[in-house]
């Protein structure tokens, strides 16, 4: 988790991003966020995560419980 | 009376990579059409083995990592033992990349050129050596994008690899025009093909009626680029060189 919220951080411009932070309420939250995670998570984790799935996560913690499930 | 056909290719032994599906596979099927004698290349073998059963019985497959050069010697060496000299290729293989420039590695960047881009160099390096070289005429393909004469958000190293196949083929042109071998390049459109399925997880279900439209004449088939290459290989096209041809359904005509 600690090492998915680092990349989280960085792909949205920020210092530090909590677990149950919404991803909406950052400024940098855009479609190429949305992209950004999934080239991230697909050679990081060699998971493929879809466009639909990163938005309906919400947050770090979602997006941590997408990745476990599809793991 | 035989017919008049200004793009038969009797007597052609023709090299393509990619042959195991979408462009390749009808490139392929398209040249066996029109009598080429080929040679296959791609890293998916059991797609090969499917391309082969639509083209002649006695055209040569190999399996192989285009990434690696002395494997595509190897391979090229032991096929022209077998197949005769050649007289042209058509670099077709090649993978997706989306990315936004925050999420690129260089790792990333280097293995979408390992892939799309320097296979053309050592290609060309490679079948314009007298000892794999036909003596008669010689024509090699490559294949670029509409993204490489467009920009696209999150596409930068896929745009690289396809913007350098330009610069390839406008260079090479002028290098090897003295020994008579031509180089050209097809810029495709979109077409429906595994690539696209390998990306299409990136975007949400309006991306495609999106895509769509950017194409005024809709969409294209493997069809649709494999004739374009086709004509780049043939005698029919003897006096063009260093051309990109932009098959894209008006695509970058807006
Ligand atoms: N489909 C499109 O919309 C489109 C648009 C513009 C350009 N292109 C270009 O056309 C070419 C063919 O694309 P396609 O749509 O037929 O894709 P495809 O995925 O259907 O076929 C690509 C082929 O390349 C092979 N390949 C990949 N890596 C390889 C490697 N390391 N060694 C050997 N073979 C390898 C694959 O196994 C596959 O058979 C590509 O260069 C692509 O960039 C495609």
């Amino acid at each position: 988790m600690e090492e998915l919220l680092e990349q989280l951080a960085d792909i949205l411009e920020i210092d530090e991003i909590k677990p149950q932070d919404e991803f909406e309420s950052f400024e940098d939250w855009d479609s190429l966020s949305v992209l950004s995670i999934i080239a991230m998570v697909q050679s990081k984790y060699k998971i493929v995560l879809t466009a639909t799935e990163v938005r309906n996560s919400k947050t770090a913690q979602g997006l941590f419980e997408l990745i476990k499930n599809k793991g | 009376m035989t017919l008049y056909n200004p793009m038969d290719l009797t007597g052609k032994t023709i090299v393509i990579t990619g042959a195991a599906s979408g462009i390749g596979k009808a490139t392929a099927i398209l040249l066996s059409k029109l009598n080429a004698n080929l040679i296959l290349l791609d890293i998916n073998e059991k797609g090969l083995n499917d391309t082969k059963s639509q083209c002649k019985p006695d055209d040569f497959i190999g399996t192989v990592d285009l990434t690696d050069e002395s494997a595509v010697e190897t391979i090229l060496k032991e096929a022209v033992s077998i197949r005769g000299k050649v007289n042209g290729f058509a670099h077709i293989a090649g993978i997706p990349s989306i990315a936004p420039i925050k999420a690129i590695t260089k790792k990333e960047a280097q293995r979408i050129l390992e892939i799309n881009t320097l296979p053309a160099l050592y290609l060309a390096k490679i079948l314009s050596n007298k000892k794999y070289k036909a003596e008669e005429s010689c024509s090699f393909v490559l294949i670029s994008s509409v993204y490489a004469n467009v920009g696209s958000s999150a596409n930068v190293l896929y745009t690289m690899s396809k913007a350098a196949i330009q610069g390839i083929t406008k260079s090479l042109a002028i290098e090897f025009a003295p020994k008579k071998i031509r180089v050209n390049c097809v810029a495709p459109g979109f077409i429906k093909t595994q690539m696209g399925e390998k990306i299409n997880h990136f975007f949400d279900s309006e991306h495609d009626t999106l895509i769509e439209s950017m194409h005024p004449l809709g969409l294209g088939t493997p069809e649709d680029i494999a004739n374009s290459i086709a004509f780049l290989l043939s005698d029919a096209s003897k006096w063009t060189t260093g051309a990109i041809f932009n098959i894209d359904g008006g695509f970058c005509a807006q």
